[in-house]
């Protein structure tokens, strides 16, 4: 999987969580989850589950502390797609 | 410093599933998630642990300039009904929680009895409401009256570029907003 196509399958799992339209119709790898798209802080848990569950991989805590935007949920897959 | 965060519980119910697979696993530590299970009411004890760990996180990023998500890693203790303790690293918060049917508030601070200012408001109009309230203790006009926040986000009140509190924390979710502050 590329990095481009990474961004429709991500598209995809933050959507229910999405309290800004507007931001996520510009949805890019610069988008904040908190600061953009006003996603509340306990839904990132659900994201990092999604995530798990749609790329079948396990994201460590350390991992977990960065994810806080769209390019740092990007990086993380595709390390963690690289180690298997 | 205060940090504060509030909880819409009839929200909470329906915008995350507290018993789905892996959840509590991610934010809690085993002494936490042992205090969810046992309690009587867990739902509630999962959004009670969740606010403590919000409102310290909130003094934190106003100590240091990070973000991060980190949540296991505040951990919780309850002392009372309205009383815990969060700790992260080195550092350590006292908590105080008011918990009822519709919300869950919780504000924390670096000593245990800390004077400071909340009040519950619209969540559309938090930002008037600040701006009145400082206007009333300081005697500043509202028009002059700006909000800042640092850089990874923490919100502070100035007026001719000089802080007109010591700290401020803003939170709001679903029908509630709130504002802690101390004053200078």
């Amino acid at each position: 999987m590329t990095r481009k196509e990474l961004i429709p399958s991500l598209r995809k799992i933050v959507k229910p969580y999405v309290q800004d339209q507007e931001a996520f119709q510009n949805l890019s790898e610069e988008t904040d989850f908190i600061n953009d798209l006003k996603i509340n802080s306990a839904n990132l848990v659900d994201i990092i589950l999604d995530v798990e569950d749609e790329f079948d991989i396990l994201i460590d805590n350390d991992s977990m502390e960065k994810m806080l935007s769209v390019k740092a949920a990007m990086d993380i897959i595709e390390t963690k797609l690289g180690e298997s | 410093m205060i940090g504060n965060d509030i909880i819409d519980l009839s929200l909470a119910k329906t915008e995350s599933n507290w018993q789905r697979k892996g959840f509590l696993e991610k934010q809690f530590t085993a002494n936490e998630q042992q205090l969810v299970l046992e309690a009587t009411n867990s739902f509630v004890m999962v959004w009670r642990l969740w606010s403590m760990k919000e409102a310290a996180y909130k003094i934190y990023t106003q100590q240091h300039v990070v973000r991060f998500f980190a949540p296991k890693k505040f951990e919780c203790k309850l002392i009372s009904v309205k009383e815990g303790v969060v700790c992260f690293e080195s550092h350590k918060f006292y908590t105080k929680s008011i918990v009822n049917k519709h919300y869950i508030f919780t504000k924390a601070s670096l000593e245990k009895e800390m004077r400071s200012y909340s009040e519950m408001v619209s969540p559309h109009e938090i930002d008037k409401m600040i701006k009145e309230k400082l206007k009333d203790i300081t005697a500043c006009p509202i028009s002059g009256i700006v909000q800042k926040k640092s850089k990874n986000g923490a919100p502070n009140y100035y007026y001719n570029k000089s802080p007109l509190i010591k700290s401020c924390s803003i939170s709001h979710h679903g029908n509630y907003g709130v504002f802690s502050i101390i004053e200078a």
